[in-house]
């Protein structure tokens, strides 16, 4: 009978062309806009952790009460002692140090005066080490616009556009004005070892880069950090496991009444992530619940349709001495076929698309040029394995659905009147 | 003709129509044996179709009792009904009704599917059908590429290819042209003297009425006649009729 069947769809365009490119176009659909979903958001999010939270940060309790205000006065110290005890309890994630400050950055020029100057947030990475990975997780090298990464003490990297603002070029001498954590005025020289574009618009016109030494040294933060990222090894941000580990680092210091002790937390309980964690994941399940109602109501009507036009093949069939149930079951089978067929073609064009856009992706850094928030000028979609099932269990439910809903007419119409239809 | 393969015993069939009803069949009291060769015939509306997807098992009496190879119509359940049709009942219809989509041999094929025969008996049996109508040839052709004729046989190879013991033909020449009514007739009367099927027509061709053996009138859903002719039915035999019962 199943053999029957696939004769029929193969044979009987309007039964099978019709719902499998329905079916094929609404899983594609479904694919190609939740890759390019979970890789724009997931790029937020990944861009995030990179520049701002890690998977997990560990900071001073008061330090994180402040946090809005990247409080150096309130940095973490003795963090040899963190690191190690980070390193111990957790080998599986990569610890980092970084500081984040602010400043005047000034570009001296010729005859005492200034090529310009403007505010910079500075970020203090550990720039010389190989095993912490900073250089690549921040994509820097291959950020470069000109230049170098800082190879030395006294280098620093600078957003290509601040130094265009600035007026400077790789070799050029930069001036930082700051405080040290403990209030007191600092002023460090460095030379430009390279601009660099970050993909985030507010970064390229304000940021500068320079080693985590450096900013110890002219912050007066021996031994100290603002922030001890850590990022799990596979650059992979699992939220439940982040979470389990900051109950069980903060458990360790519950009872320890110093307001400098370490507090660690996860990315989503920092910038309001966890909001954005939630909110990406109810999308992306909204979006399969509405896939299988619309696509469901359209494959019920297309069921409809083909069931009026065969209800002189039903009256044959009844007549040949099938039952209803029969006629229903193979109406079902016939669905699975084509859903499959239908879904498999909508799954490998969703996959394709995906693939290729999380290759290429589409540029929007001309609309994000006077754009401040911290926002990846790159969108791209981003392959995962959910999106082998996404489309494919719902193209395959919904037609299957379709077609039990158009089916019950079968059952609904006197035997003798599906017979009838014959005389039409 | 020893087998009472059809016993109606006063058969009633009421339609809803509006807020009355209307009464399609009155007081039905009829016998068939195995191996006739009967026809129902009468105007349009006279009852004819009702009363042949009752004895099909398509349709159930409003009151009296259908017996059909001695099942009572009034009490299969959907699924019995269907086995009925499928194991004892052909339908032969005034359209062909063939599937487009497959070919000669598979659409006389699927009756034989649905009795779950194995694949070389059905292509034994099915190719034997086609021999009957004279449509060996055909066996991979569509629909589509017959003549009005040839697709009217390949109905008849699909209802006799599970061997029924009851051919039921709703007007199975009115589409065709004489030349092709009177083949199509020969063929089934041959079948039902070779293969002692009993025919049950309802029509009003004469040309059909000429090769029954039996003619059952009605009108406005009653019996007005009965007649059984002597002889084999074929026009040239045809004399001497009789009436057997009028009611």
């Amino acid at each position: 009978m199943i053999k029957f069947i696939f004769k029929a769809i193969l044979r009987d365009k309007n039964r099978s062309i019709l719902p499998v490119m329905v079916v094929a176009i609404g899983v594609f659909l479904t694919i190609a806009l939740s890759g390019y979903l979970t890789g724009m958001l997931g790029d937020i999010v990944d861009q995030t952790a990179r520049f701002q939270t890690g998977h997990v940060k560990v900071m001073s309790r008061a330090y994180a009460q402040n946090i809005d205000q990247l409080p150096n006065d309130l940095a973490l110290l003795g963090i040899d002692k963190v690191h190690q005890e980070l390193e111990n309890d957790f080998p599986d994630y990569t610890w980092v140090n970084r500081i984040n400050f602010g400043g005047i950055i000034d570009a001296p020029g010729s005859n005492d005066k200034s090529k310009g100057q403007g505010p910079a947030m500075g970020m203090a990475i550990e720039l010389f080490s190989e095993s912490s990975g900073e250089v690549g997780r921040l994509n820097l090298t291959n950020s470069l616009i000109d230049g170098k990464v800082p190879e030395k003490s006294g280098e620093v990297l600078i957003g290509y556009e601040f130094a265009k603002k600035l007026k400077v070029k790789v070799g050029d001498e930069l001036t930082y004005m700051g405080n040290t954590m403990n209030g007191s005025m600092t002023f460090a020289k460095f030379i430009v070892s390279g601009t660099v574009r970050f993909g985030v618009a507010s970064m390229d016109k304000g940021t500068i880069i320079i080693d985590f030494t450096d900013a110890q040294q002219i912050l007066d933060m021996a031994n100290g950090a603002g922030e001890i990222l850590g990022f799990y090894k596979d650059e992979v941000f699992i939220q439940e496991q982040t979470e389990q580990m900051c109950d069980v680092f903060n458990a360790k210091y519950a009872q320890d009444p110093d307001e400098f002790a370490p507090i660690m937390k996860a990315l989503g309980e920092q910038n309001s992530m966890g909001t954005y964690l939630n909110l990406v994941n109810s999308v992306s399940s909204m979006f399969v619940i509405v896939f299988i109602m619309v696509m469901s109501v359209v494959l019920w009507n297309t069921g409809l349709i083909g069931g009026l036009r065969r209800y002189q093949e039903f009256g044959i069939r009844l007549g040949l001495g099938e039952a209803k149930g029969h006629i229903y079951k193979t109406m079902i089978y016939e669905a699975v076929i084509i859903g499959t067929i239908g879904s498999i073609i909508g799954t490998a064009l969703g996959i394709g698309v995906t693939l290729l856009m999380q290759k290429y992706g589409i540029d929007i850094s001309g609309m994000m040029k006077d754009a401040t928030m911290m926002m990846p000028t790159m969108l791209k979609s981003k392959f995962s394995l959910h999106l082998l099932y996404i489309g494919f269990i719902p193209g395959l439910f919904a037609m299957v659905i379709g077609n039990m809903l158009s089916g019950i007419g079968i059952y609904k119409r006197e035997t003798a009147t599906l017979f009838k239809e014959l005389e039409v | 003709m020893q087998d009472k393969i059809i016993v109606t015993e006063n058969l009633v069939k009421r339609y809803p129509v509006g807020d009355g009803q209307f009464t399609a069949l009155s007081n039905i009291n009829l016998t068939f044996e195995k191996g006739e060769f009967s026809g129902v015939i009468g105007p349009s509306g006279s009852g004819k179709t009702t009363l042949l997807n009752i004895i099909g098992s398509l349709d159930s009496p409003t009151e009296g009792v259908v017996n059909v190879m001695g099942h009572n119509i009034s009490t299969l359940t959907h699924k019995e009904a269907a086995q009925l049709r499928n194991m004892h009942i052909g339908f032969i219809f005034q359209v062909y009704n063939l599937l487009p989509v497959y070919t000669v041999f598979e659409n006389v094929e699927f009756a034989l599917i649905l009795q779950k025969r194995n694949a070389t008996e059905r292509k034994k049996e099915v190719m034997q059908a086609l021999e009957w109508v004279g449509l060996e040839n055909m066996a991979n052709k569509k629909p589509s590429k017959l003549s009005g004729g040839e697709g009217q046989r390949v109905a008849i190879a699909r209802a006799m290819v599970k061997r029924p013991q009851l051919v039921l033909a709703d007007e199975p020449t009115a589409n065709l042209d004489a030349k092709n009514a009177h083949s199509i007739l020969q063929t089934m009367k041959k079948l039902n003297q070779e293969l002692n099927t009993t025919f049950l027509f309802s029509t009003h061709d004469q040309k059909v009425m000429e090769y029954l053996n039996r003619l059952i009138t009605l009108e406005d859903g009653k019996v007005a006649s009965d007649i059984l002719k002597v002889g084999n039915g074929s026009p040239t035999e045809e004399k001497n009729a009789q009436i057997k019962t009028a009611q």
